[in-house]
């Protein structure tokens, strides 16, 4: 198997490599033939990468540790399930995973060619198969997960994958990212062709736009879900932390946003064409630099990614896809000229441009932050770094003030808006905004930033609302099949606004408290009573662990909410210990409750608890907005 | 490109450069790693640093009352010549053990780090030595 595999993967490249010269040389020439050839191929690779896949997930579920990637991490105890997602557990299978998913990608674009425009496609193919290339080469000569054991022996069990990875979300989160991801190769792929093919038209955003679409919700949900695991299986009452893996993720997700909002300027007005070329290659390039940042070791991190001393072929393609399409832009300049110029700053293309530029910024901002450590040391020849104050002291009024846009940006007139109907859409939402503030200040909420936040979102909320109340005079219950893609949309904006009062009361309401129990004792905190009922042991042939059983009631009259049980667990096998959360959702609160600890004669535990305001609804809020993206695929 | 563009990416890039250097200066912190301190342990007190080291097998103790604390000492991940005493008052990481890598930021106070956040390597992508036992088996 180990051999199959290995002899595929060599032919999957080798394909690939195929598939680009014959590629771009068939679209020079306008040689159908060759073309059609260079689409084979891309198919061809893609079976032949299925097969070493399939091989490697074979020596996982047969336990052959010979294979070095197979011994590493799984062992005999694993569920099979665990077994196969212990496929991307390591970073070999993960790149290896991350190449089939770009052969995948380029064999669906080669099967339905004849959906694109003949011209941007010969161009497109190959252009996406050079990423294709790039990695494949890597996991074939670098990071190759067909080594065997370096030893004499065939181990009689595996290292195993370790427990905190055992888990469905972290099951499915790696190749959601992975997907979304390598997806923006394909509008990346399209926009590059299409200047090489000198076809300056909007082709290639109608073409790609599904994709695009495609690509962002995935990485969406594969973030938050990172997010969501964070949340139920560390055991810290957070979700997100601004670790450079977790930028990693979030820097493609906000130029591939800022991505969304700029080609509607593009296909409706015909301006910020060039823009466009750079977003989406900029996207494209921060998926391939998220890998050289979390695997060259050049930034600390939570994740002790395995260093490898290979970061600067990720370097090198980054420069060559940065200085092609340099190139191409300078060429094709002439071509890219705005169909018209920005005529007032109150105008929705101004509205749409500012919401750009405040992505980047955010993006520019976190890359600092990421950065900062490795340029403080280039430059003053101290280590200096800058945590997660700064991410919230930069990234909190950035991302404000995109609201405050989202409200504004649907709504402004096109061209130029005159006052008087600046006056009629917004004067209503924003005195009520300004009431909103007032009674939020008259509740108790001081600080600056929530009651900001929370009227912000109000105001948003109100001008949706308007929108959709419109809509539905005109169009009926019909709404958002008529006009998919506009109120799509705004329910994408709805899911934002959602999310970001859930976000923005666990940052400023969240609650934390420690406290010792005996059993039979109960302690205050909040609306909430909380007692221990008893403690116990129990060993499983995995773990040993200690339960804590206890009864959440309400203070105020004593009803009981909830039986809550954590969990401390330790695993011998790793000598690893975990905390397994106890959570009762509530629509007004999640009470998170860990267990920290026992007392030597075991008559005591100590337990933290968060409460954390609102949690619930940013989980609702990301599926409102990943609903919204599918309402507006629909079209 | 015209005035109004322009004006737009001028504002963006000085308020957002403006943002970005207010809050680097406010929320720096000196990265450095145990033996540093140890030269530099009866000069000063620091505020906010990093520290990123090992944990020493010397001793850890993990209080939950009074309140819940974990005191133990950090060394250099490698040849480590000694190691520095540091209390965080939080829960004890789940992956938190002797020999494991572990960031803190907080404070240097008299000799020892009082940490704000302690942070343990999450070992997910851990190569783990090769099998030694058993070669001839």
């Amino acid at each position: 198997m180990n051999t199959i595999g290995n002899y595929c993967l060599v032919l999957s490249w080798a394909l690939t490599l195929y598939g680009v010269i014959i590629g771009f040389w068939g679209a020079k020439t306008s040689n159908d033939r060759l073309i059609n050839s260079g689409a084979f191929a891309a198919r061809a690779s893609f079976i032949v990468a299925s097969a070493s896949l399939v091989s490697l997930i074979t020596l996982f579920l047969q336990n052959d540790y010979s294979n070095h990637y197979v011994w590493q991490f799984s062992n005999r105890e694993m569920s099979p399930i665990y077994k196969i997602t212990a496929l991307w557990g390591g970073m070999n299978g993960s790149l290896f995973f991350w190449a089939w998913l770009l052969a995948l990608w380029g064999a669906i674009m080669s099967w339905g060619k004849n959906i694109y425009d003949k011209k941007i496609f010969a161009w497109a193919l190959p252009v996406h198969l050079v990423g294709q290339l790039f990695f494949f080469f890597t996991t074939l000569f670098f990071t190759n997960p067909f080594h065997y054991i370096q030893a004499n022996f065939v181990p009689a069990d595996g290292n195993g994958l370790n427990p905190l990875l055992q888990n469905p979300y972290m099951a499915i989160h790696p190749p959601m990212l992975y997907c979304g991801f390598t997806l923006f190769s394909i509008p990346y792929a399209f926009c590059i062709g299409s200047l090489m093919a000198n076809d300056l038209t909007n082709e290639w955003i109608y073409a790609t736009r599904r994709w695009t679409l495609v690509a962002w919700g995935v990485l969406t949900t594969g973030i938050v879900l990172g997010g969501f695991w964070a949340y139920i299986e560390l055991g810290w009452g957070g979700f997100w932390a601004w670790d450079p893996v977790e930028n990693a993720s979030f820097l493609p997700w906000l130029t591939g946003t800022a991505f969304l909002h700029s080609v509607i300027i593009q296909e409706r007005k015909g301006m910020l064409k060039s823009w466009n070329i750079f977003l989406i290659t900029l996207t494209y390039g921060l998926t391939v630099f998220g890998t050289y940042l979390t695997r060259s070791g050049i930034v600390q991190s939570v994740h002790a990614f395995a260093e490898t001393n290979f970061g600067f072929l990720f370097l090198g393609y980054l420069i060559i896809v940065a200085a092609a399409a340099t190139y191409l832009l300078a060429i094709r300049n002439r071509g890219l000229k705005s169909d018209r110029a920005l005529e007032s700053i109150f105008s929705r293309e101004a509205a749409f441009l500012i919401n750009n530029l405040i992505f980047l910024s955010i993006c520019f901002a976190t890359i600092w932050g990421v950065l900062f450590p490795v340029l403080s040391e280039a430059v003053t020849g101290e280590k200096q770094t800058i945590g997660v104050p700064f991410f919230n002291q930069v990234n909190v009024p950035l991302f404000l003030f995109m609201i405050f846009l989202m409200g504004i940006g649907s709504l402004v007139a096109w061209r130029k808006a005159s006052l008087s109907s600046l006056r009629k859409t917004f004067l209503a939402p924003f005195m009520l905004s300004l009431l909103m503030a007032a009674l939020l200040v008259w509740a108790g909420v001081t600080s600056f930033y929530p009651i900001l936040s929370y009227s912000l979102c109000f105001f948003v909320f109100l001008t949706i609302i308007g929108e959709y109340h419109r809509g539905y005079k005109v169009h009926g219950v019909q709404v958002l099949k008529k006009h998919s893609r506009r109120y799509g949309g705004y329910l994408v904006h709805l899911g934002v606004l959602v999310a970001t009062v859930a976000i923005t009361s666990s940052m400023a309401h969240k609650i934390e408290k420690e406290f010792t129990l005996a059993r039979g004792e109960t302690f205050k905190v909040g609306r909430f009573a909380i007692t221990l009922l008893d403690l116990s042991g129990i060993q499983t042939g995995n773990y040993d662990a200690v339960t804590a059983y206890t009864v959440l009631k309400s203070a105020a009259d004593g009803t009981v909410l909830a039986n809550l049980k954590p969990e401390m667990r330790h695993y011998n096998r790793n000598n690893e210990n975990t905390s397994e959360i106890a959570l009762r959702v509530g629509p007004r609160e999640d009470f998170y409750l860990v267990l920290a600890g026992l007392s030597e004669d075991e008559s005591h535990a100590s337990f933290k608890v968060f409460i954390n305001p609102l949690q619930v609804w940013l989980w609702v809020g990301v599926a409102i907005m990943i609903a919204g993206t599918g309402v507006v695929l629909v079209k | 490109m015209n005035k109004v563009f322009i004006l737009l990416v001028g504002i963006a890039l000085i308020g957002g450069a403006g943002l970005v250097y207010l809050a680097t200066g406010s929320t720096k912190s000196l990265v450095l790693v145990p033996s540093d301190l140890l030269t530099e342990q009866n000069k000063k007190d620091m505020e906010r640093i990093r520290v990123g080291g090992k944990v020493s097998s010397d001793e850890i103790k993990y209080d939950l009352q009074p309140e819940i604390m974990l005191t133990f000492r950090v060394e250099d991940p490698a040849d480590a010549k000694g190691s520095i005493p540091v209390v965080y008052k939080g829960l004890k990481p789940d992956m938190f053990a002797v020999g494991r890598s572990v960031m803190i930021d907080g404070d240097f106070i008299g000799g020892t780090i009082v940490a704000t956040k302690l942070l343990t390597q999450c070992p997910s992508k851990y190569e783990p030595p090769l099998p030694q036992e058993h070669k001839n088996s």
